[in-house]
Parts: structure tokens; C-alpha cells; sequence
């Protein structure tokens, strides 16, 4: 499986999906023209990488866990639905057994992205570390 | 000092199709006689001037491109920077305007050409910041946006929380996912907003969006 690296633009935020770390992040802003255009090939991705995930336990492989980072400065309400996706199906991967984290990051200045964080957090059963860039 | 409070700004063309900006509380506030100069056209110095006044920091009107809304919303960011040294407050006031000039391009609709056409200002007093938008609209996209602008505008803090839970978790029905931009200027606004729906012609109307962002809050 191939990583998925986009860089950042002034409207979409950078992806680093690397399947050998299984470390992913979200960085930068994001308020894509379309928004379904963006997200659906990463919502994909991570759909795929379960298959990695499987065949690690299968294999009965050190499992590392699975690190999603959100470090975004920006997002808007149509971006929230989609990262909200993102969320569901990690949330999917949880409930199957595979180690899952949430790496949310914010400005210390922003309450507002803190408190994004937190109503993610609160919607699924997966574990949210909050850290102030 | 300053002459008003809580200003209701109102801008549109006569049937002359003399542009005028009026201020609904304060008559002397009219400049719909000076900004107009004896050869029909606009004084630039009065136009300075009644912007000044209104305390406008950016005023855009024209086609709602996309790139052109981003290097606009770059800029404003940049600016706001430099004048709030309170980064939440700076914070709150981009988002407002994004999701803000975003429902232009989504309303935004008459004939071909008028399509994605609108206006926004972002406006900054001592107390607080002001985004205003306005764009035509098909009449018969009014009910539905009408009935959900009043919805939000009677819900408290923790009603809107709820309807946004609600929102983000249900079924996509269109790309744009109306409604979960209104909560959120709602929310970070503190649920200040004001609308009204001018009729232009037979199938369309212009829709005046306006929003405050108090600064000590």
C-alpha cells in the first residue's frame, strides 16, 4: 500500500498517510472548493489500510498503533462533516479491535479548536490526546 | 465618539439605479444625496468617507469565484492579525466570515449572470466586529432558508451544540450540508445576526446576511 502525501495549498490542508508507521496527520487549513472532491480519496485510504491492519494481526505482528494527527489552523463547516467521516471510520477500526489514537492539536490561544476537538472526541469511543501545538 | 450603536446597514439601488447606503436608527446617517456627484457618477471622497465612518476594514462586491474568495480571506486573515492581538476573537471573526461568504456563492443565484454575485464587508468598531453579505436570490429558495435562519435564531447556547451533534452526524443530502454553517455563526456569534429579503423582481430577492462579533466578550 502506498503512502498518500498532498501538500497543503492555501485552501486545503497537507496529508502524510504512511502505511510502514501507520502514523496519518491533517495539516494546515481547509475550506476546499470541493470538499467531497478532497476527502473521499483519504476516507478511502484509511478504508484500505484495514486491510494492512488485519493481515499485521494476522501475521501476529508487533501492532503499532494506528496515530491520527489533526493539526489544523482552520477548518470550515463543510470540511467538519468530513473530518467528522474520518473520525466515524477510525471509530469503525476501533470497534474491531485495532489500536486507535487521536492526536488533536490546537493553538493555546484557540478555544474554539480545543473545544472542536472535544465535541469530536465526545461523538465516538476512541481515545482523543489534546495538545497545544 | 461614536454616533450609533448597534448599526443596521442597508445598502441597494434606487429604482433610478442610484446606489444608496442608509442607516436605519439614525436619519443623519443617510448618504444617499452626497455620494452621488453632479455627473451621475460616485464621489470618491464621500464614498472614503462613509466608509471610514462605517468603520469598514474590507468591502468586496463582484463574482464569488473561489480562488479570488481565497486570496481575498488570505489577505483579511493577515489583517486581522495585525489589528487583534486577541487571537480568539480573530479567530471567531475568519471563521464567521468564511462560512459567511461561502453561503454567498451557495445562495447566490438569479439569471446566469448575476450567479455567485454578491457583496460582504467586514466592518470593526471599538466593541465589536460586523460581517455583512448580501446577494440576489431565487424566491423560491427563501421558505427553506428563511424557516432554518429562524429556527437557530430562538435556539440558546446548548440547543445549538445539539442541532450541530445532530447535523454533523446525519446523512449528507447535498454537497454543501446547508445549515451547519448558520449553526456555527451562530455559536461562535452568540447567536447576533440579522436578515432581511428585499424583492428585486418577480423570481428573485436580495438577501441581506449581517453578524456581530463582540471583542470583550
Amino acid at each position: 500500500m502506498n503512502a498518500l502525501i498532498i501538500e497543503k495549498t492555501e485552501d486545503s490542508p497537507g496529508v502524510k498517510f504512511d502505511p510502514a508507521t501507520a502514523q496519518l496527520s491533517l495539516s494546515g487549513e481547509s475550506r476546499p472548493e470541493n470538499a467531497g472532491k478532497f476527502y473521499n480519496p483519504l476516507l478511502e485510504w484509511i478504508t484500505q489500510f484495514e486491510s494492512i491492519l488485519f493481515w499485521r494481526k494476522e501475521q501476529k505482528m508487533d501492532q503499532k498503533p494506528l496515530v491520527f494527527a489533526f493539526r489544523l489552523d482552520y477548518f470550515n463547516s463543510t470540511s467538519a462533516k468530513y473530518i467528522m467521516d474520518i473520525i466515524l471510520t477510525l471509530n469503525k477500526l476501533a470497534d474491531k479491535g485495532y489500536p486507535i489514537r487521536v492526536e488533536w492539536y490546537y493553538d493555546e490561544r484557540d478555544e474554539d479548536m480545543l473545544d472542536a476537538g472535544k465535541e469530536f472526541a465526545e461523538m465516538v469511543q476512541i481515545k482523543f490526546d489534546f495538545l497545544p501545538n | 465618539m461614536r454616533h450609533f450603536n448597534n448599526p443596521v446597514i442597508k445598502i441597494g439601488a434606487h429604482e433610478t439605479g442610484k446606489p444608496y447606503f442608509s442607516h436605519t436608527k439614525h436619519q443623519h446617517l443617510h448618504f444617499s444625496q452626497n455620494i452621488m456627484q453632479d455627473n451621475n457618477s460616485l464621489n470618491a471622497y464621500e464614498v472614503h468617507k462613509f466608509m471610514s465612518k462605517m468603520d469598514i476594514l474590507v468591502a468586496f462586491t463582484g463574482h464569488f469565484d473561489h480562488q479570488m474568495i481565497t486570496i481575498l480571506l488570505k489577505n483579511i486573515r493577515g489583517k486581522l492579525k495585525t489589528t487583534s492581538p486577541e487571537m480568539a476573537i480573530e479567530q471567531k471573526v475568519y471563521c464567521i466570515l468564511v462560512e459567511c461568504v461561502e453561503n454567498v456563492s451557495k445562495y447566490s443565484s438569479g439569471n446566469e449572470d448575476s450567479s455567485r454575485n454578491g457583496m460582504f464587508m467586514l466592518c470593526k468598531s471599538d466593541t465589536k466586529y460586523t460581517v455583512i453579505t448580501g446577494n440576489p436570490m431565487l424566491n423560491k429558495d427563501i421558505p427553506s432558508l428563511k424557516a432554518k435562519l429562524e429556527n437557530v435564531s430562538k435556539m440558546s447556547r446548548e440547543e445549538l451544540k445539539q442541532l450541530y451533534r445532530q447535523q454533523i452526524m446525519s446523512e449528507r443530502e447535498t454537497e454543501n450540508n446547508a445549515g451547519l454553517g448558520i449553526i456555527d455563526i451562530a455559536l461562535k456569534s452568540g447567536n447576533q445576526f440579522h436578515y432581511n429579503f428585499k424583492p428585486l423582481t418577480e423570481t428573485t430577492s436580495f438577501y441581506h446576511f449581517q453578524t456581530e462579533i463582540e471583542i470583550n466578550s
